[in-house]
């Protein structure tokens, strides 16, 4: 390897000797995102004491010169040697190679954040019932599976104990009170013999503790009574809103709930499952992403007072706001180390194990010339060993694994969270990031929302008057420019004279005045007061502008919904005269006060 | 929207005076922008692919840096450069993401399309193959991006005429058919390659003039500093209505 201009002798015996360092450097990971686990930095510090003895007892004396430095990393964790980046994220590879908001229908399906916000968007697109039969069959199977397991786990307890299990089991089945209400809490016509046979068949069948026909019976009938509620709602003929499935399925789906020994099976819904699955994302899914409810989700996630890098960088919207902020920082390398070195990772990673060594090594030796190397074209400024290791992995036997720029990419990464993204959070960047989101959903609202009366529609069409009236949000927005960094000159060459002395606001300097609906109107600026609020100014004002769930925003919005009856009316009269638009403004200013 | 909170923080006012202090101190801070370090009022996100070996990095090193690297290794993954252009009198950073070509690379390559205002698809004038991929590389784009990306085609190392494999006319056609723009450009000599930038810029200019691209969609591949009111937005009525967001 001549391309290291040291002197490197003996360096095959090591190969495979670090590789199995490296490798047991990273395994002990962390697992919570959000809080750092700073006892995890000394485990992940360094390879475990085994590993070391049992590299240093195969190495030459050169060689145990180098696990001689390889020993010495846990110091390099230490907030000392890593200047900046400080306590290094531990659990950087599993978890944090998605951002929340970017996502697929499974993950959507499975989040409760985003959940709602994806009813919401199928409700406008009369298809609720599909997200709402996937949820609903989702929890059937993942509870009836666990009711099921616990009850053998419990079950196999009282066989140990043969006679008492008998004498046990048998109480529990109460076949008398439950045989009349079976019938009651079964629509289906069809299944309602089958079933009622099943339960008088039962209570004579000896239970046996182990096998899982020795379920009770009341868990019994409590899972069939899930599991015909559910095919009551979606998936009979006579459903309301049946879901789209073929018969031979829901036949299939009919069987599987009775089955012969009066066994649910908790997987018959999964076909149905994955058939809406595939109609969700195929037909919705896409239209989304593109809606402004995912928006409303992206906005809310944003502002939930914890931002993660992860979600930036993963992100290609945020992340065109970063890279912008990382590039007036001038640390535009790091980022781009992170993103070569990562899509590097990436890319091999996918191909599991089935790649050209040389082709990756070659590709490895870029980055390695470009970032770590003593002639670097744009050095980051990584330590000796972080190099040695580097080089190690890429100078293996068999060429570089995905796992080869680990210690680099977490130191990368630790960099950009600790030092940059606070900075970033509370720049204008980030601020214009979230006021383009807002409009986007304010546009989208107005376009589809003019016929709704939701709260949300008045919130944001509130916000789009706001904006356009210039006064609206200045509350928020006098907690939000606190980092008003752009220097204030008057460049003569650009003023445009006439600008000076158009009034398009022009009002009467009056204090206010009462408008049609009786409701007194401020025209002067409200009470400067000052409300303290919790967690930053900005979360807390992006909150207002999103949710605002307090009595009093409740209440001008109900004004809201009656102004903007009376102002549809109206419009259908005067087709948007100046009056009505004038009233408008001035209605929103006093909400915002 | 920004200057005028601002407005709201230093003055306190009512009726008639605020609006002449809101003109006086927006038209200020518009001067601002002007004169301050980064004195931009739009960035405009694009994205390079193409074949690989065709030139994109070049093309993007020739743009930013004024030179031409003559050995560059490929592309890992992606790079971005960015450089600060004057189109309509209006000053416009550009970001450019230059993919790596290589097809192992494609499946982490396409999460950089999403968002891009323009694109610059390359092929190299010498070698025929990567101008019958063109197909695929349009797909993708057409894919992954906004239906107002501007796509523009590039036809590379146009200084190699000797060994041309690919005519002007025909590639002149296949653009148009495609509703692209065409320029056939040398990264070596710089031939060109200002104006393929240049070209889609413009375009992408017009698109938010004439409306077509919605400014405020978060995917539209545009920052804008909020200055002079285009068109009179900010003091009319809501925006005309627009499809979704484009998250």
């Amino acid at each position: 390897m001549s391309f290291f201009r040291r002197k490197a002798k003996g360096k095959e015996p090591e190969r495979p000797a670090d590789a199995k360092a490296s490798k047991a450097q990273v395994l002990p990971h962390s697992p919570s995102l959000s809080g750092r686990n700073h006892h995890a930095i000394l485990e992940a510090a360094g390879p475990s004491h085994v590993a070391i003895n049992a590299i240093s007892a195969n190495m030459d004396s050169f060689a145990r010169g180098r696990t001689a430095i390889l020993k010495k990393q846990p110091s390099h964790m230490e907030a000392a040697h890593f200047g900046d980046l400080g306590r290094s994220s531990v659990n950087y590879q599993v978890q944090e190679t998605r951002s929340r908001l970017s996502k697929t229908v499974d993950q959507i399906l499975r989040d409760n954040v985003a959940m709602p916000y994806f009813i919401q968007f199928m409700e406008t697109h009369i298809a609720e019932h599909l997200v709402r039969f996937w949820l609903e069959a989702e929890s059937f199977r993942s509870t009836t599976w666990s009711r099921v397991r616990a009850h053998s786990l419990n079950s196999v307890k009282h066989s140990t104990l043969a006679e008492p299990a008998a004498s046990l089991e048998s109480p529990d089945s109460p076949d008398s009170p439950n045989d009349p209400s079976r019938p009651l809490t079964l629509d289906q016509g069809d299944e309602e013999d089958t079933f009622s046979s099943q339960t008088s068949s039962r209570p004579h069948t000896p239970i046996k503790g182990q096998s899982t026909s020795g379920l009770s019976d009341k868990l019994m009938k409590s899972i069939e009574r899930d599991a015909v509620n559910i095919f009551t709602k979606y998936i009979s003929p006579d459903a309301a809103r049946p879901i789209p499935i073929t018969e031979q399925i829901r036949n299939d789906i009919v069987a599987k709930i009775c089955g012969e020994d009066g066994q649910v099976d908790p997987n018959c819904f999964v076909i149905a499952q994955s058939v809406v699955f595939s109609i969700i994302e195929e037909q919705h899914f896409s239209e989304f992403l593109r809606s402004h409810y995912f928006c409303k989700y992206q906005i809310e996630v944003l502002t939930s007072g914890s931002v993660f890098l992860a979600d930036i960088l993963f992100c290609e919207s945020a992340l065109f706001y970063f890279s912008e902020y990382m590039e007036k920082e001038d640390a535009m390398n790091v980022l781009q180390f992170w993103l070569a070195a990562e899509n590097f990772q990436d890319q091999l990673a996918a191909k599991k194990g089935q790649y050209d060594g040389q082709e990756a090594q070659n590709d490895a030796m870029i980055l390695y010339d470009k970032y770590f190397s003593l002639q670097a074209t744009n050095p980051l400024g990584f330590g000796d060993s972080v190099r040695m290791e580097i080089e190690s992995n890429i100078c293996r036997e068999g060429g570089p694994l995905p796992d080869c720029f680990n210690t680099p990419l977490r130191q990368a990464w630790t960099t950009m969270e600790k030092v940059y993204m606070p900075g970033f959070l509370s720049s204008n960047l980030y601020y214009k990031y979230l006021s383009d989101l807002i409009n986007s959903v304010r546009v989208d609202e107005f376009t589809g929302g003019n016929a709704n009366t939701t709260p949300e529609v008045d919130r944001n069409s509130s916000i789009t008057e706001g904006s356009q009236a210039q006064q609206g949000t200045k509350k928020a927005a006098v907690k939000i420019l606190k980092n008003f960094d752009e220097a204030i000159t008057v460049d003569i060459a650009s003023l445009d004279p006439e600008s000076l002395y158009q009034r398009p606001y022009a009002g009467r300097m009056t204090f206010g005045k009462v408008n049609e609906l009786g409701q007194f109107i401020r025209e002067a600026e409200p009470e400067p007061d000052v409300k303290k609020s919790k967690g930053s100014m900005f979360s807390q004002a992006m909150k207002k502008w999103v949710q605002g769930n307090s009595d009093e925003a409740q209440e001008e919005m109900a004004w809201k919904i009656a102004k903007m009856i009376v102002n549809d009316v109206m419009q259908q009269g005067h087709q948007g005269s100046p009056e009505v638009k004038a009233t408008k403004v001035h209605l929103f200013l006093s909400l915002h006060s | 929207m920004q200057l005028l909170f601002l407005i709201e923080t230093l003055f306190i006012f009512n009726g008639s005076l605020k609006e002449y202090s809101t003109r006086s101190v927006c038209v200020c801070f518009r001067a601002a922008m002007a004169t301050a370090p980064y004195n931009y009022s739009y960035i405009f996100k694009y994205i390079i692919i193409g074949d690989m070996g065709v030139g994109k990095s070049c093309l993007l090193h020739q743009f930013t840096e004024k030179k031409f690297m003559a050995d560059c290794p490929h592309t890992i993954g992606v790079e971005f450069g960015t450089r600060i252009m004057e189109v309509s009198g209006q000053k416009i950073k550009l970001q450019i993401w230059d993919t790596a070509g290589q097809e192992r690379f494609r499946a982490v390559t396409r999460s950089y399309y999403r968002g891009a205002a323009g694109a610059l698809m390359v092929y190299d004038i010498t070698r025929r193959s990567t101008y019958n991929h063109l197909s695929s590389w349009l797909t993708d784009a057409r894919n992954l991006t906004n239906p107002s990306t501007v796509i523009i085609l590039i036809g590379n190392k146009a200084d190699l005429e000797a060994q041309r494999d690919v005519t002007y006319e025909e590639a002149k056609q296949f653009a148009e058919e495609n509703g692209l723009l065409f320029l056939e450009a040398s990264a070596k000599t710089g031939e060109n390659v200002e104006d393929a930038f240049l070209e889609a810029a413009k375009k992408i200019y017009q698109n938010i003039q004439d409306g077509s691209l919605d400014l405020n969609a978060a995917e539209s591949g545009v920052q804008h500093k909020p200055s002079a009111p285009q068109g009179g937005r900010l003091t009319s009525e809501p925006q005309p209505q627009r499809e979704g967001c484009g998250c």
